[in-house]
């Protein structure tokens, strides 16, 4: 993929458009996208814009524009800003949500396979992992400073002799670091309908192919058991 | 034997009408729910009216003193429209006042029932009635009314000043789209007012379009060039409270600055008008229509925005709307010689 000045990544005019529609055409656009005075409520309450170049009042603005080379400038950093607190959403006096068409525009980002989707999924792929093939979500030993550098300067003492810390708990736990908490083979089974019938292992695949496969290993074993 | 006609509302709209049907010779009961008329420029003290910041005194007064004075108008204080039938082209109608309940019959009936100040309160992000020194534009214009240009959380000059628009206006969440179409002029009066009272004073406008229209444009002009008030364009999005007794104003200067957290000595937010509980009550007592907006609704916006969809009932001031005093006794005569007009046609 290459990037311009701005670091936009090139692709044609044809295909920005191909992408705008494909946003607009979503269920949610018209209900999310109504009138925008420019106000600057939205970005004034915006817990990102206190920290980062981003704005949900120029969100809306460029889909208001209808010009698709707006919107593709947000597609490779822009949109991978948001929190999706959805602040925008509630104090807009309009009734737009910022917050929903940045939901729209990931989506497409994650179904289409777009690199800053890949990129920013990365750090994800044990998280992805844990929830789609055992049903279960962060589990203590996930929790280690390569992967959380953002939770602070005490993760690494968090990180270290889990097993003891898991048994100082004050309520009953597996007592084990590797799950938080135990999921029935039957659950997992119909987890994996749910998620096959959504499209989530689809997009799985798209986004990071050498996960796919190992989810897939997994989902085999369990089915068979 | 003189017509009888009939005046709902005693603010300026209802006063002008009664005043001039009067003059014509017209036997006006005016019933005003209040124990005084005068409207809400009385209520709440208004003390100079834009453009030319005359005192309201000249022009309220005036209008209260004329139809004190004129004994073909008979006033009912504290009093309400009970019961309102129609008699043919005529209408029976029940006034309560303190003083008893009589039925009279009208040849036509006027409805100038105005409008509410909207509460800020009921819109939590700007934390009225949650601290002291956040105040909206009807409580600042009864304290200067009254002299008074201090804080109210200890009673000193304030250092710096934000006035906020579209309080109440343009907003779908407390459910008013439109615009209150006076607010930004009294704003910019009453920044301009502060100033002359403490030069020294910053005063901060944030606003998302100011609309000052027609020649109240010169007011925004001085307002920035003779008093150096900041205009500045953004909504802002929450009110907390600041260091040192402050209320910090955070939001977005969204062509200029950014983002923005300011500490303010006081707050004025510019709350907008609002049909008021009155208005949906006058549509079910007289079987006129309401609009959308919660206001009265004209038979025809542009054509006669002082008729009700009622023959013979006719409407005036800002029970259809937000409008100026001005615009308000405009209406006020249309309404008088509309309604009197009818009652001459169907006199019989």
């Amino acid at each position: 993929m290459e990037y311009d000045e701005n670091g936009v990544s090139i692709v044609p005019f044809e295909f920005k458009k191909e992408i705008f529609e494909e946003a607009k055409k979503d269920f949610r656009y018209e209900e999310y996208v109504r009138g925008c005075l420019n106000c600057g409520v939205c970005t004034g309450g915006c817990p990102p814009h206190r920290f980062f170049d981003f704005s949900p009042r120029i969100v809306l603005q460029k889909c208001k524009s209808n010009d698709p080379a707006l919107v593709w400038e947000m597609m490779d950093e822009y949109i991978w800003a948001c929190f999706q607190c959805f602040t925008c959403a509630m104090i807009c006096p309009f009734l737009n949500s910022p917050g929903g068409v940045i939901a729209i525009l990931r989506e497409i980002a994650v179904r289409r396979g777009f690199e800053s989707a890949k990129r920013v999924l990365k750090p994800y792929s044990r998280v992805l992992l844990k929830l789609t093939a055992y049903g279960n979500q962060l589990s203590p030993d996930m929790i280690q400073p390569d992967f959380f550098p953002d939770w602070g300067p005490h993760i690494g003492y968090a990180s270290q002799d889990l097993p003891l810390k898991r048994k100082a708990i004050p309520m009953p736990t597996l007592q084990v670091t590797n799950l938080a908490w135990d999921v029935a083979p039957e659950t997992m089974k119909e987890l994996y309908t749910i998620f096959d019938e959504a499209g989530v292992f689809k997009i799985i695949e798209v986004v990071d192919p050498s996960l796919y496969e190992i989810i897939m290993d997994i989902i085999d074993d369990v089915r068979s058991s | 034997m003189p017509e009888n006609i009939l005046v709902i509302g005693g603010g300026p709209a209802g006063l002008h009408a009664a005043n001039e049907l009067a003059e014509l010779g017209v036997s006006v009961s005016l019933v005003e729910r209040d124990a005084f008329i005068g409207g809400n420029p009385k209520k709440f003290k208004y003390k100079f009216l834009f453009p030319d910041l005359q005192p309201a005194e000249n022009v309220i007064g005036e209008l209260i003193k004329k139809a004190e004075s004129n004994k073909n108008i008979r006033i009912y204080y504290s009093s309400e429209v009970t019961d309102f039938k129609e008699n043919g082209k005529k209408f029976d109608v029940t006034i309560k006042s303190p003083k008893g309940t009589e039925t009279k019959t009208f040849n036509s009936v006027i409805v100038a029932t105005g409008f509410e100040h909207f509460d800020p309160a009921t819109d939590s992000k700007y934390s009225y009635q949650l601290f002291d020194d956040v105040i909206d534009i009807k409580d600042l214009e009864k304290m200067m009314g009254e002299g008074n240009f201090n804080r109210p959380s200890n009673g000193k000059p304030p250092r710096n000043v934000a006035i906020i628009l579209c309080v109440g206006s343009r907003d779908r969440h407390v459910g008013n789209q439109y615009c209150s179409r006076v607010c930004c002029t009294v704003s910019v009066k009453q920044a301009i007012e502060l100033k002359e009272h403490f030069p020294e004073m910053e005063v901060y406008i944030f606003y998302m379009d100011i609309r000052t229209y027609g020649f109240y444009e010169d007011l925004y002009w001085k307002a920035m060039e003779e008093h150096d008030v900041q205009i500045v364009k953004g909504r802002v999005a929450e009110i907390t409270s600041g260091p040192d007794n402050t209320v910090i104003c955070k939001g977005e200067d969204t062509l200029l600055r950014g983002p923005f957290e300011i500490p303010f000595d006081m707050v004025v937010l510019a709350s907008g008008m609002e049909g008021g509980p009155q208005s949906p009550e006058m549509s079910k007592k007289l079987g006129i229509e309401l609009d959308e907006h919660g206001f009265l609704k004209p038979a025809n916006i542009t054509l006669s925005p002082f008729k009700s969809n009622k023959d013979g009932i006719f409407l005036a001031g800002a029970c259809t709307g937000p409008k100026a005093i001005v615009d308000a006794i405009v209406e006020g005569g249309a309404a008088a010689m509309n309604a009197y007009i009818y009652a001459k046609k169907n006199a019989q």
